[in-house]
């Protein structure tokens, strides 16, 4: 039985997400079970990170390589970090204990997501990583709009992994074969490219990438803002794991695929910010923003592909990686912000006064996905942006750097609206939570960590200097 | 011994944390706190003058560590003759900038290490060598700025402050990509190393056509900085609404940092482009010089007076970069030291006028020098200075600037003798404002208004002193400044 302690984070966070199933018997009930379950999920972070790597298991179902220790490290911290802030705040209105093991099943679907190398892992993965986030998003039952948009969600959802399997089916029929390491699609003509647009098609909606981003404002802006908090984060992360296997697999040297990407970044990145700069909800704000990182995503994608066809190594898959966690740690915070003030954009109003701690991690946060140096949003951009250079995509990069400049005018609105926003009524006074507090720190810390000690991040991702 | 450079940057960094968590109950304390570190920085930046050797070309003070080394990013430091005189003005302006806010009595801390981190910003792109490290403090002047005008300007200052930062940041990406393109470059790229860059520029490994979308990239950065007509409608609105300090940094240091890059990065790495577009440069630097004086005639805002005059003199800057003679670019360094001194001391004059008679408007306000005769006498010597007067500062830089212009051969003579109209039209809408503010009989706005004070003389009286000391005997400044320059063009090989 070599190399199945690999799996004790997975195990761990499962193992988490029980113990929240029985709350009841927890000692401090809802808060100790989820408490409980952020420090198991912390533990299974620093093993991720520091467990080392080991030789493929399940007859190379799963691999424990670079990118794939980086997601679980990201997948299992935000996870962590989640739980701490859940566990000081909880879920308007509702139990907590649900959320918080629907929240650790998914966090171990994305682990082991991350590590998938076989079709039918990666499939079952995802839709374990997916499957707990419709219930978070109608978290709040007796909500017909959170219904709504969680059924949408749901609907959405199911059409686009049905349709990805149908992909998944071809890649299955032209190779012969389940085991990524062994698939081999060159010479398969069109039909590879049909398998390939058939499986990005239900990654493209999962992602949230344009034109297959419909569901996310409706069902970002219905559900608990603490739901959205996690939804908008982890599972995008373990998605672009996915991707990140899944393109490697189905490119076949043909310019289509690189080309099909980088016209839905492309698109994404447009509609995503443009569509941004008017919302009054910060649900619905940060679901287009996070179509147009998923944006930002997909270019890293796109140049990793193309350069692949061109058998030179690039930064773009690790740079997107890179980027999935660098988006995903402040978006989080922010929506968990956004949970304790309330979700519309006037309702940070005065936060710097009421609240100067919170209002200035509000303005490392947005500034990170602005892109704005030293924290880990620019740097996520800078590898990002010199990998599809790297791959001749000029045009992406322009389009890419002015929806930067774009997205600032949205993300100041928030900014602007905690400094020198005034409100008429009072708003409620919100009490003191050390663990959320915590929580909230450790975001901003990672916000600055990982753009300024990027180094041994880049190294996991196989960064090599110029 | 603490390292130097490391020093200065980043001590105004402690400065900024230490002031923004003073207690609330002791607002006279930040801003007592903030001078201490920015006198102290100042102290630093006059010790690395004072060990700077001036005649030598080439980078000292060099500090080197890796920091990214997967891709290549340093953390490097060194600085040479430009750069040094650059770092002395930014540390003396923040003094008076500090100085100067001693009245500010909203959220004094968060002012105070607003002006700090301010501070870390403009200190660093002088410093820094490495285009990661230089972007970083690049980008980090944005914010600090963004909450000076936001939260302490005048009543459209949301306005202002957005406009400023999504203007600049617009040009900052394009430079990013131009960044990115070197590093990527097969033959010069793999590093972040500016002075590496510089030398693989010089060796002609990057070829001319792609220097051109480069050279477009970077211009785009640099020029909204500076910045060139047509991309400098953000600075009438930033500087009219920003606080006194705020305009004195943005037109002292923040400016500096476009031209600064044109001569760091657009000339030496990029020759063949530089010498190919000049005459575009010095065509727009004409046309900066020309339009910024003339709307300066126009203004009835004595602080947008002063900002679209600096429009105009930054439009000799360029003036003399694009002329790459040794005359032209020598010049265009003093004209930027010579601006920040002369600007610097106009918005803090403006600042002390606009603090007794609420107005900024010239109609309102006359006879300053009968009323508040120190007051007026100094707004005189700025305005003498600023408009060129042989023996103060503005003269010598705008006078080598032209000269080099007109020896250049990249481009066409008239725009110099357009140039020169400049000069002409600055003393024109100078002297018209000291004949309708300075002089004749105080309006009601004027009288009865207290001389300046001594906290007021003591943020001029050095400002006065430079003015004159550069006036006088420009060598002081050419010996720190000419070797440096003497490389960067050697290196271009003109």
């Amino acid at each position: 039985m070599p190399g199945y302690w690999q799996l004790l984070p997975e195990v761990l966070v499962l193992a988490g997400a029980i113990v929240a199933l029985f709350g009841e018997l927890v000692p401090g009930k809802d808060r100790g079970a989820v408490l409980v379950g952020s420090a198991l999920s912390a533990v299974a972070a620093l093993l991720a990170a520091f467990g080392g790597l080991a030789d493929p298991l399940f007859g190379g179902m799963l691999v424990a390589d670079g990118p794939a220790r980086f997601i679980r490290v990201g997948v299992a911290g935000l996870t962590a970090v989640w739980l701490l802030w859940l566990s000081g705040r909880g879920v308007t209105g509702e139990r907590s204990r649900e959320a918080a093991a629907l929240a650790m099943f998914s966090a171990s679907g994305g682990m082991l997501l991350a590590m998938s190398a076989d079709l039918i892992t990666l499939y079952m993965a995802l839709e374990l990583s997916t499957m707990p986030a419709y219930v978070l998003m109608g978290y709040r039952r007796g909500d017909i709009r959170g219904l709504e948009g969680a059924l949408k969600y749901f609907l959405l959802s199911l059409t686009t992994s049905l349709i990805m399997l149908y992909g998944l089916s071809f890649v299955y029929g032209i190779s012969g074969e389940t085991l990524f390491s062994r698939i081999d699609l060159s010479g398969a003509g069109t039909i590879a490219l049909v398998a390939a647009v058939l499986t990005l098609v239900g990654l493209f909606a999962k992602m949230s990438a344009a034109p297959f981003h419909y569901w996310t404002p409706d069902a970002y802006e219905g559900a608990p803002a603490s739901s959205v908090a996690f939804v908008s984060a982890v599972p995008k992360v373990a998605g672009t794991a996915a991707m990140v296997r899944l393109v490697q697999v189905l490119d076949t040297g043909t310019p289509y695929l690189p080309l099909v990407l980088g016209v839905v970044a492309a698109v994404s990145m447009v509609l995503g910010n443009l569509a941004a700069l008017t919302q009054q909800d910060v649900r619905r704000l940060m679901a287009y923003s996070g179509v147009a990182h998923s944006g930002y995503l997909l270019m890293g994608l796109a140049a990793g592909a193309y350069l692949g066809d061109l058998g030179r190594p690039g930064f773009g898959f690790g740079a997107a990686v890179l980027y999935a966690v660098a988006y995903a740690v402040p978006s989080m915070a922010v929506m968990l912000v956004a949970a304790e003030e309330g979700t519309q954009v006037t309702s940070l109003a005065r936060l710097a006064s009421r609240r100067a701690p919170a209002a200035w991690a509000l303005v490392v946060w947005l500034l990170s996905l602005i892109g704005i140096p030293p924290l880990a949003g620019f740097f996520g951009k800078l590898y990002l942006f010199g990998s599809a250079l790297d791959a001749g995509q000029v045009w992406l990069v322009v389009i890419a750097v002015l929806m930067s400049v774009v997205s600032a005018g949205y993300y100041f609105r928030l900014i602007r609206e905690a400094f020198l926003g005034t409100c008429d009524t009072q708003p409620a006074t919100l009490s003191r939570s050390t663990r959320a507090g915590v929580a909230l720190a450790i975001a901003v810390g990672a916000t600055f960590a990982m753009g300024i000690f990027a180094s041994p991040m880049l190294s996991a991702l196989g960064f090599v200097a110029g | 011994m603490l390292p130097l450079l490391t020093t200065i940057v980043f001590l105004p960094l402690v400065g900024a944390a230490v002031t923004a968590f003073l207690p609330k109950t002791r607002p006279d304390l930040p801003k007592k706190v903030a001078l201490g570190f920015a006198l102290a920085d100042l102290v630093a930046a006059v010790v690395m003058l004072a060990r700077f050797t001036p005649g030598a070309a080439g980078f000292q003070f060099t500090e080197r560590a890796n920091w990214v080394p997967e891709a290549g990013i340093q953390y490097f430091m060194a600085v040479d003759g430009i750069s040094v005189v650059l770092v002395a003005l930014s540390a003396l302006l923040t003094v008076l900038a500090i100085v100067a806010s001693w009245n500010i009595g909203e959220k004094p801390a968060f002012y105070f290490s607003m002006i700090l981190l301010l501070a870390v910003g403009m200190n660093g792109v002088f410093c820094a060598l490495d285009f990661v490290l230089f972007y970083v403090f690049w980008e980090l002047v944005l914010v600090p700025m963004y909450f000076l005008i936001a939260m302490w300007g005048g009543p459209r200052r949301e306005y202002a402050a957005i406009k400023f930062f999504l203007y600049t940041l617009f040009g900052s990406v394009f430079m990013l990509v131009g960044i990115l393109a070197l590093y990527l470059h097969p033959e010069a790229g793999g590093t972040f190393d500016m002075i590496a860059l510089a030398k693989a520029g010089a060796s002609g490994v990057i070829a001319p056509g792609f220097q051109w979308w480069v050279f477009a990239a970077f211009f785009l950065g640099f020029a909204v900085k500076v910045p060139v007509w047509p991309l400098h409608t953000w600075l009438p609105d930033a500087h009219v609404e920003a606080p006194t300090a705020g305009s004195v940094l943005l037109a002292g240091i923040l400016l500096k940092m476009g031209t600064y890059g044109f001569l760091r990065v657009s000339l030496p790495m990029l020759p063949d482009a530089a010498e190919t577009w000049a005459w575009f440069l010095a065509l727009l630097a004409a046309i900066s010089i020309i339009y910024g004086a003339a709307v300066a005639f126009a203004q009835t805002d004595l602080k947008k007076l002063v900002a679209y005059s600096s429009v105009s003199h930054m439009g000799f800057v360029m003036l003399g970069l694009a002329s790459l003679t040794p005359e032209g670019v020598n010049g265009a360094v003093v004209v930027m030291v010579a601006h920040g001194l002369i600007t610097g001391m106009m918005f803090l004059m403006v600042g002390m006028v606009y603090e007794r008679t609420h107005t900024r408007m010239i109609a309102d306000i006359s006879g300053v020098s009968k009323a508040m005769p120190v007051a007026g006498g100094l707004l005189a010597f700025a305005s003498f200075a600023s408009l060129g007067l042989p023996g103060l500062a503005g003269f010598p830089g705008e006078f080598l600037s032209l000269l080099g212009a007109w020896k250049s051969d990249a481009f066409s003579d008239y725009y110099v003798i357009a140039s020169a109209l400049g000069v002409l039209l600055a003393a024109a809408y100078m002297l018209w404002m000291v004949q309708r503010v300075v002089l004749g009989e105080p309006s009601a706005a004027v009288s009865g208004n207290p001389d300046l004070s001594a906290r007021e003389l003591s943020t001029l009286v050095p400002l006065v002193a430079l003015i004159v000391v550069v006036g006088v005997y420009w060598s002081s400044l050419l010996q720190y400044v000419d070797p440096a320059v003497t490389a960067i063009l050697a290196g271009m090989g003109v």
